[in-house]
């Protein structure tokens, strides 16, 4: 759920297009008021691939993200986070060009032992600097400026996704064997009591090799999980929603674990995930047979000479299959501090079966 | 003392925060709407860079690359307004963020843009109809509201008009690159702006570039400094004048209340307090009035510098192409600096009266001629010594600020020098008028008596209209320079600049049909840097009749025809700027980069070239197609047959031009002396409200005078003198002394105006020009200060009829 990353993006723009504050917060109704023009996202659509894995003009938000929890020949952890989202500013059928109404925004981050750098970019669409097209017709090609996930086929996986972010330059090339997890309901996947959805699938068992090199000095070698998000959606928030915090696990019996929690102002939070096993096969969790709870509090520093307090320890659990977990942060410094501000970093976890992950805590 | 030291300290001010704020707009001008531009990416043909080829940049991972289009576009009123468009969606990022280093790094999109964006949005920004953001005085100089659109003179209806604008907008209009390449029918940028490189970042990215694109260092920041120094000077000088005129007023002043409280200082001497209490009190007192004259006069300098700053960014735009934001504030900085200097002002004019006071008997007794003729003659030593130091100092003369040094010496001397004019005058008029006329003599004596509180206000009088002299005649001479320039350099009737129009055929059809063209001049040209300023090199036809007619004010002997015949190999012509910015001489020998490396050239000739801030060169066409191949026309000049007009118009759309791709003769002056005229605004608006300020001066000064002669004016009274015998009395000396004023102006502005044509503006500018003198402005001013005076003087006698008789009684009493 961490996906819904596509409301800050949405904000982002009104904010900086629109308005004063006061019209952002109007943004924040429109975004909860019923999406006009619009395609909406209903159950009982069959997901299609490669056809899916492109641009979805007629929704008004959709993105591609990629996490991976990555390890160097001294057993030094890395975590690599790399998203592109799309939107589009109206409902109208586009009219490409310089006059594109869609809009791209791109987030790359690295944790490393050192520290954690990351950077955004923005471009207009129409102009290919930013899209995800099949190049020469037969590549799926993910891209903006020269950051990119290139698949090797019209499929998204396996590819390679190359970046560069603080003077680092990431080159890692991601694979998977098994099948993609649709989401939810067959990748209809609700976000609220009142209807608000979108359409979600992942592919959680990535095996990522690849090569972390910054400026002159001598490339590291890594090797680890990632795990890949699409989402896309005309209304995804409801009213009372202000944040959410989420988690996507890869556990050392291979199993792997997406639990999201939905934060509604009368307290009655929108819990929902997936179980998926080893060879990809998957179980929608709903609010009842997740627990997550906050454990504990750490102070984060977030680049701009403020601190913000934020639950950094969680526990999470399974009453059907009696399993629990401390998920705990590798590093308390992983804020995004950008346009919309975000703490998203590698976590490690521990409890019926260890294991490590990504989690992502928004609007605190 | 308020009025004095509001009407200084505005004025001053006023000019101290346009400058600061010009200052730190050129800081900002390697920025560009907020992004850095360190660097700019331009074809060598200066043609312009093809979105494609941007994009491929972008795509090799050169984010800090930004696609700029700017264009001047004419308005159907034949204004010239400048346009800059720019992708605000790819303005590089000022960094990423880095907790290694815990440097905080925001986007630059998110400072720039969220207030500048909260009249639009994005899509209404870059889908048609698109927006249009104008600055708010630029809107209303083109009389445009929101909403609505403008013309342009080739019939292009611009986006409906959005007032406002983005930082570093300037006196420009600002649009989306892709709308502004959809309205104006471009295909290409006019360059890619590129943010800071490192030196690896840097040999990467020209090792990147296509064969027809360079990377160029941005010196703007730097050549703004320079070349607009200048200008920065003359107006800190008009600035510090005004300010040294409200010092005068707050002179008077303080000698005006003094006298007021004659009675009461006299009385409170006998009563035992001590001059150091007295002084201490008035000193007080004088604070409290300076730190309030000072606070409103910064109050209304702010207004000022307002209401001034768009005429002072016209005048940078179109004198160097500096772009200036439109938004002023106030800082403590500036604050500070002005109390500190009327503090000092204010100390200086209270110390001279103070001490005389103090240094007077109570019950004083004074010769008053014999004290004149003393300080007189003090002040004729003086000012001699200040004229001989301004003549020492004029052959030395190397910069602007060395020039204005001159001046100010020149100004000082003269104004001392009216004091010793005035009593020279007074006493050999005293000798030669007959003694029947002994109204008339007792006036002219009169002078004597009123001078010594006149004598401040008449020299703030002189400096102000020497001044104004002296820069109405400059305006006067450059615009007549101009415009007999123009004459020359713009013979042909039309001037045509359109890149699709089929020159050949536009020839061939005159040959053939009705001959409607006498003759057509294609001028070719390319652009560099030269000598740390943007250069061009022009091929031009050395027979077309704007050639033939050339006049070059300065040629070696038979230069002009050793260049059309490039007989000695690559002889060249350059704009005088050359030749006094560069410091070449005729003979020089210069060395131009040609794309194939740098060819040497020898100068045989300067031209006039006005306005130019840069340098330009002059080859003849074949000569400059050898060397610059891929030379850019620079437009195509037409000589029309008479009564042909339409016809000409005709042929240009048959071959190819789209209605307002050409400009007829007249419209080009037009144009060119609109903006001159917009141009010299701040100097006009600067000259007036000094001549006010020198106007409340001598106001303030007859008030001390009247004030301080009110008892003898009784005495006169209670001896049968009637009020127009009275007012004769007064009014002929001061008269005489105005007359003196204004005839010691003349020639001290007439000086003024020579050094800055001669000296400053060649020093400032590389032009030269011929002094034009007219008595017109001069008869204009001459009539403009009697009015002052008139008013003046009628303020002055209803006060002094008002005080008269409270002083008769006094004098009754006693």
């Amino acid at each position: 759920m961490k996906r819904i990353l596509f409301l800050l993006f949405f904000l982002f723009l009104q904010a900086v297009f629109a308005a004063d504050k006061a019209t952002a917060e109007d943004a924040y109704q429109l975004l909860r008021s019923d999406p006009t023009g619009f395609e909406r996202v209903v159950p009982g659509k069959a997901l299609a691939f490669p056809s899916d894995h492109l641009p979805h003009k007629d929704f008004r938000i959709e993105w591609w993200y990629v996490t991976a929890n990555l390890l160097d020949a001294d057993g030094q952890s890395y975590g690599v986070h790399w998203t592109l989202f799309r939107s589009s500013m109206n409902a109208l059928p586009d009219p490409d060009g310089w006059a594109s109404n869609q809009v791209w925004m791109a987030h790359a981050a690295l944790s490393t032992p050192d520290g954690h750098v990351y950077e955004e970019r923005f471009a207009r669409g129409g102009i290919d600097q930013a899209n995800v097209t099949l190049a020469e017709g037969s590549r799926l090609n993910a891209f903006m400026d020269d950051w990119s996930l290139t698949g090797e086929t019209q499929d998204l996986l396996p590819a390679t996704l190359s970046f560069t972010a603080g003077g680092y330059s990431v080159n890692l090339s991601l694979a998977a064997k098994t099948p993609w997890v649709l989401q939810g309901d067959q990748g209809y996947s609700v976000k609220s009591s009142q209807g608000q959805a979108s359409y979600y699938y992942s592919q959680p068992h990535i095996a990522v090799r690849g090569q972390i090199s910054r400026f002159e000095e001598a490339a590291i070698t890594v090797a680890g999980k990632g795990w890949l998000d699409r989402e896309w959606s005309s209304q995804p928030l409801a009213k009372n929603q202000p944040g959410w915090d989420w988690f996507a696990l890869h556990l050392d019996d291979g199993h792997a674990l997406m639990v999201y929690r939905l934060r509604q102002t009368d307290g009655n939070h929108w819990i929902s995930g997936s179980w998926v096993t080893p060879d990809g096969k998957a179980t929608t969790l709903r609010k009842g047979e997740v627990l997550i709870t906050p454990v504990g509090t750490q102070s984060v520093d977030t680049g701009d000479g403020t601190t913000r307090d934020l639950p950094l320890t969680w526990r999470i659990e399974l009453a059907d299959k009696a399993m629990a977990w401390t998920v705990t942060p590798q590093s308390a410094n992983q804020w995004l501090n950008t346009a919309f501000p975000y703490w998203e970093g590698p976590v490690d976890v521990e409890g019926s079966t260890d294991g490590v992950g990504f989690m992502e805590l928004t609007g605190y | 003392m308020a009025i004095g030291l509001l009407a200084g300290v505005a004025l001053w001010s006023a000019v101290q925060l346009i400058n600061d704020h010009a200052r730190a707009s050129y800081g900002e001008a390697d920025q560009l709407l907020g992004a850095e531009a360190r660097f700019w990416i331009r074809s060598t043909g200066d043609q312009g860079v093809l979105p494609a080829d941007y994009i491929k940049l972008r795509r090799m991972g050169f984010t800090s690359v930004f696609p700029v289009l700017e264009s001047r576009l004419q308005t159907k009123d034949g204004q010239l307004v400048a346009l800059i468009a720019i992708d605000l969606l790819a303005l590089p990022l000022t960094g990423s963020g880095n907790s290694e280093t815990d440097a905080s790094k925001t986007s630059s999109l998110e400072t720039t843009t969220s207030h500048p964006f909260a009249a639009g949005n994005w899509l209404a920004l870059i889908q048609p109809p698109y927006q249009l953001w104008y600055p708010a005085t630029l809107a209303d100089q083109l009389n445009i509201s929101a909403g609505e659109q403008l013309l342009l003179r080739n019939g292009t209806v611009l986006p409906p008009a959005v007032i406002q604008a983005q930082v570093q907008q300037g006196q420009r209009l600002f649009m989306d690159v892709g709308a502004a390449m959809a309205v104006l029918g471009r295909d290409r940028f006019s360059y890619l702006g590129v943010g800071q490189l490192t030196m690896a970042e840097r040999k990467q990215l020209e090792g990147s570039l296509p064969d027809e694109l360079t990377l160029v260092e941005n010196h703007q920041a730097i050549d703004m400094q320079q070349l607009t120094a200048s200008l920065h000077t003359n107006l800190s000088a008009l600035g510090l004048l005004s300010f040294a005129v409200g010092l005068f007023i707050v002179f008077n002043a303080v000698r005006y209340s003094l006298l007021a409280r004659e009675g009461t200082l006299t009385t409170l001497r006998e009563m035992g307090v001590s001059l150091r209490l007295i002084g201490m009190a008035i000193l007080a007192e004088s604070l409290l009035w300076s730190v309030g004259g000072t606070a409103l006069g910064l109050g209304v300098g702010l207004w000022l510098s307002h209401l001034l700053l768009p005429s002072v960014s016209v005048s940078l735009q179109s004198l160097f192409g500096a772009v200036m934001g439109s938004d002023i504030g106030l800082s403590w900085d500036q604050v500070f600096v002005a109390l500190l200097m009327t503090l000092t002002g204010v100390a200086l004019a209270l110390t001279l009266p103070l001490w005389r006071k103090a240094s007077a008997p109570i019950l004083k007794t004074t010769s008053q001629e014999g004290e004149v003729g003393k300080t007189v003659r003090e002040m004729g030593f003086f000012a001699g010594g200040l004229l001989v130091c301004a003549a020492i100092g004029y052959t030395n003369i190397s910069s602007v600020t060395g020039g204005f040094v001159v001046i100010g010496l020149l100004m000082f001397g003269g104004a001392l020098l009216l004091p010793v004019l005035v009593y020279t005058l007074v006493v050999a008029l005293g000798r030669w008028l007959p003694e029947q006329m002994w109204q008339i003599r007792w006036a002219v004596s009169d002078a004597l008596s009123q001078m010594p509180h006149l004598r401040i206000a008449l020299m703030a009088l002189l400096l102000t209209l020497t001044a104004n002299i002296g820069v109405t005649v400059l305006v006067d001479s450059f615009r007549s320079a101009l415009s007999a320039w123009l004459e020359t350099r713009l013979s042909a009737d039309i001037y045509v600049i359109s890149p699709q129009l089929d020159v050949e055929r536009l020839v061939r059809t005159s040959a053939t049909e009705d001959k409607w063209l006498l003759n057509s001049h294609d001028r070719f040209g390319a652009s560099f840097r030269w000598q740390a300023r943007p250069s061009n090199v022009l091929g031009i036809d050395v027979d077309a009749p704007d050639v033939r007619n050339m006049k070059l004010p300065f040629a070696v002997e038979g230069g002009l025809d050793a260049w059309r015949s490039q007989e000695s190999p690559n002889v060249i012509l350059a704009n005088e700027q050359v030749r006094f910015l560069a410091g070449q001489t005729l003979g020089s020998d210069i060395t131009l980069p040609g794309p194939e490396g740098p060819v040497s050239f020898r100068i045989v000739g300067f031209f006039h070239d006005y306005g130019n801030s840069g340098y330009q060169f002059y080859l003849p066409s074949d000569l400059m197609r050898s060397i610059w191949p891929n030379a850019q026309s620079q437009g195509l000049a037409l000589w029309i047959a008479e009564g042909q007009e339409s016809e000409a118009e005709e042929q240009l759309i048959a071959a190819g031009a789209l209605a307002g791709e050409w400009i007829w003769q007249k419209d080009i002056k037009a144009i060119s002396f609109s903006i001159f005229d917009r141009t010299f605004a701040i100097t006009a608006a600067l000259n007036t409200l000094t001549l006010i300020v020198a106007g409340i001066a001598l106001l303030a000064a007859l008030m001390a005078v009247h004030q301080s002669r009110l008892p003898e004016y009784s005495h006169w009274r209670s001896l049968g003198l009637t009020y127009l015998e009275w007012l004769k009395i007064v009014a002929v000396p001061l008269g005489l002394m105005i007359i003196v004023t204004l005839c010691l102006s003349l020639p001290l502005g007439f000086l003024l105006s020579w050094l800055l044509i001669d000296d400053l503006n060649v020093i400032a500018f590389g032009w030269t020009m011929p002094l034009r003198w007219s008595w017109l402005p001069a008869l204009n001013l001459a009539l403009l200060t009697l009015g002052i005076v008139l008013v003046t003087l009628v303020i002055a006698v209803v006060q002094v009829r008002l005080r008269l008789p409270a002083s008769l009684k006094l004098l009754g009493s006693r």
